[in-house]
């Protein structure tokens, strides 16, 4: 009897042992997975990355731009942020890092994320006079509202994106009112996605927001729409992102800086191998639209994204992290 | 044993191709028919437009009247009307009243929708049995199935909108309509149904002076529940861009602006308990009418 008892203690201590020796490797880490593709698919990468090649155990909680970076600010809560398009919120991230609560890693996207409005393909062909958003505003009947075809409509996304903030205001910026639009608030994510799908279908006009790189621009060719203006970053800063700005102007929207965000608490917790990973790991847009559109080829998920990305192209990710580590990885697929 | 452990499923690939093929298919069938499909739904469209125009144009005072008015009618009670009054110009007060008045004109539209398809399935449910086997597993997946399953294909359909989202409220909230009105007609007393047969009355008789007047406290429950389940949809159907109180709700959602959703959360509740205790009073005073006179 005492010997069983003798060798549960030390079976319990070696286990409690071992695993506070894995804490000081990495720990658990909650990794944000975004609701757009880009975003799901690289969290997936840095989730099977940091589990087989570094030991964490990592898990993904699904959230939105504005919730999940707000919590990262305040809260130090989700550890890592993969895609974090700063722009929408600067205070926000700004905040944070002076607080002492963020870290900016890696700029996982160098082109940038490209926000705009963007007409389909098929319309441009029929209509090369149209380059500019003025162009197209002057075109209501192009482009007739669901509810009121009288009305041209102009689709923005889901409340809650810092990026319907902005398209409201530079819809009262351009005077799409006065030209005879409507806003149409598509609700979430998927019920733009499926306006686009539909318009394409039907081959009907549509015009609204939407970004690049993302799998519903490589399947559903778009062309986006120039400004007319030059960017204007006292403008962009003092009202067009801010809700409900009174007298908003036109100004073009600057290319989106997409960062890595990391919390400090993680990062204190976490080995400096990790936290040289995140600040390395940075693709092109051509990489990951084409992986994007392969996961749409295959209704993938972004699991299986992940996995055929490292099967496939060793060359992009063998350069984030050491050769023991990339082994590891490579032993696990 | 790999077997054992793992259930042997059909392998990916051709699973992956059967997804395809199925998602392809309705593609190509939105391609071809969605033009006519979206048609055959304008004038729905038209009607959801319109009611939602009326109610929101209309001056405040006018529509709170006609409120009240609807609450006296179908419940006579004072206390009924007071505290529907309370609520409207809670609602007012707080600035809510153009989204209530559109969520209100959208309940109105569904519910008379769920009735009008409602009532004549559920008759025809509590006649035959084998249509009501058939009907049963069908309502069982109306109310499980996740919306925004069959939501993103009728968007692909019929755009962005009312539409789509009356549509998925309607498959939400009809079933108990369907149900209620079925059991209540299975309900009604044998006997009084002999005694119309010993008068000779023609299974139509039977149907509109005995079956549904006797049915009636029975379906205004379904009715009541209907109403209850479509103000449940509401902010479902606003993720498809129906407006109303679902928007700001949503928005809360995404911002964490908790007293905004608070207060929009309240207001569809307000509008639940409104139609409710009226649609319930109306209820109980059908049954009341009918024990004075077959009692």
């Amino acid at each position: 009897m005492k010997a069983l008892l003798a060798s549960t203690c030390l079976t319990l201590g070696v286990m409690s042992l071992s695993s506070m020796a894995y804490a000081q490797e990495c720990g658990s880490v909650m990794i944000a997975s975004m609701n757009w593709q880009s975003a799901e698919v690289l969290s997936n990468v840095d989730k099977i990355i940091l589990t087989e090649g570094y030991g964490c155990s990592a898990e993904i909680t699904i959230g939105d731009t504005v919730p999940t970076i707000t919590s990262m600010a305040e809260k130090g809560e989700p550890d890592i942020a993969p895609e974090a398009w700063i722009d929408l919120l600067p205070d926000v991230v700004k905040k944070g890092i002076e607080d002492g609560k963020l870290i900016q890693a890696a700029n996982v996207l160098p082109d940038g994320g490209v926000n705009g409005w963007w007409i389909p393909k098929y319309l441009a062909d029929a209509h090369p006079e149209i380059k500019t958003i003025q162009d197209a505003l002057a075109h209501p009947e192009l482009f007739p509202a669901p509810e009121d075809a009288s009305k041209g409509a102009v689709y923005n996304g889901p409340q809650g994106w810092g990026a319907t903030v902005i398209t409201a205001n530079l819809f009262k910026a351009y005077g799409a009112e006065a030209a005879g639009f409507t806003l149409v608030d598509s609700g979430s994510a998927a019920g733009l996605d499926a306006s686009i799908a539909k318009a394409y279908e039907t081959q009907s006009g549509w015009l609204g927001f939407y970004w690049a790189p993302t799998a519903i621009l490589g399947k559903y060719e778009m062309v986006l729409l120039d400004w007319g203006v030059e960017e204007d970053p006292d403008m962009w800063a003092k009202c067009i992102t801010v809700e409900g700005c009174a007298d908003p102007k036109p100004a073009a929207w600057p290319t989106d800086h997409v960062y890595t965000l990391v919390s400090t608490s993680f990062s204190e917790r976490a080995g400096a191998d990790v936290i040289d990973y995140l600040n390395k790991r940075a693709w092109s847009n051509q990489t990951v639209g084409g992986l994007m559109s392969w996961m749409t080829d295959n209704q993938a998920t972004g699991e299986e994204g992940a996995r055929q990305f490292l099967k496939a192209s060793e060359d992009v990710w063998m350069q984030w992290v050491p050769q023991e580590v990339a082994e590891k990885i490579k032993a696990s697929l | 044993m790999d077997w054992l452990v793992e259930f042997p499923h059909m392998n990916d690939d051709s699973l992956r191709a059967l997804k395809k093929t199925i998602d392809e298919g309705f593609r190509g069938f939105t391609r071809s028919h969605g033009d006519t499909i979206e048609a055959l739904f304008s004038p729905l469209k038209f009607f959801l437009i319109h009611s939602e125009r009326i109610m929101v144009e209309a001056p405040w005072p006018i529509v709170t009247a006609v409120i009240l008015a609807i609450a006296w009618i179908g419940s006579r009670s004072w206390r009924i009307v007071l505290g529907c009054l309370v609520t409207l110009l809670a609602i007012g007060f707080f600035g809510m009243w153009e989204d209530t008045m559109r969520t209100i004109s959208m309940i109105f539209v569904c519910t008379l929708l769920a009735v009008v398809i409602g009532i004549p399935i559920g008759i025809l449910m509590s006649r035959s049995e084998r249509f009501r086997r058939v009907m049963n597993p069908i309502l069982d997946v109306m109310q499980t199935m996740p919306s925004f399953v069959y939501l993103i294909p009728v968007v692909m359909l019929l755009g962005i909108g009312k539409v789509p989202g009356l549509i998925a409220v309607v498959i939400y909230a009809i079933p108990p309509m369907i149900r209620l009105t079925d059991l209540g007609i299975r309900l009604v007393d044998k006997d009084v149904l002999e005694a119309a047969d010993a008068f000779g009355s023609s299974n139509w008789q039977k149907l509109t002076k005995v079956q549904l007047p006797l049915a009636l406290p029975t379906v205004m429950a379904g009715i009541n529940q209907t109403i209850m389940m479509a103000l449940a949809m509401v902010v479902v159907a606003s993720m498809i861009g129906v407006q109303g109180l679902g928007q700001p709700v949503l928005k809360a959602i995404a911002n964490q602006y908790f007293t905004l959703g608070l207060f929009n959360g309240f207001a569809i509740v307000g509008i639940a308990i409104m139609f409710d205790r009226v649609s319930q009073a109306y209820g109980k005073r059908l049954q009341q009418h009918r024990e004075v006179t077959h009692g």
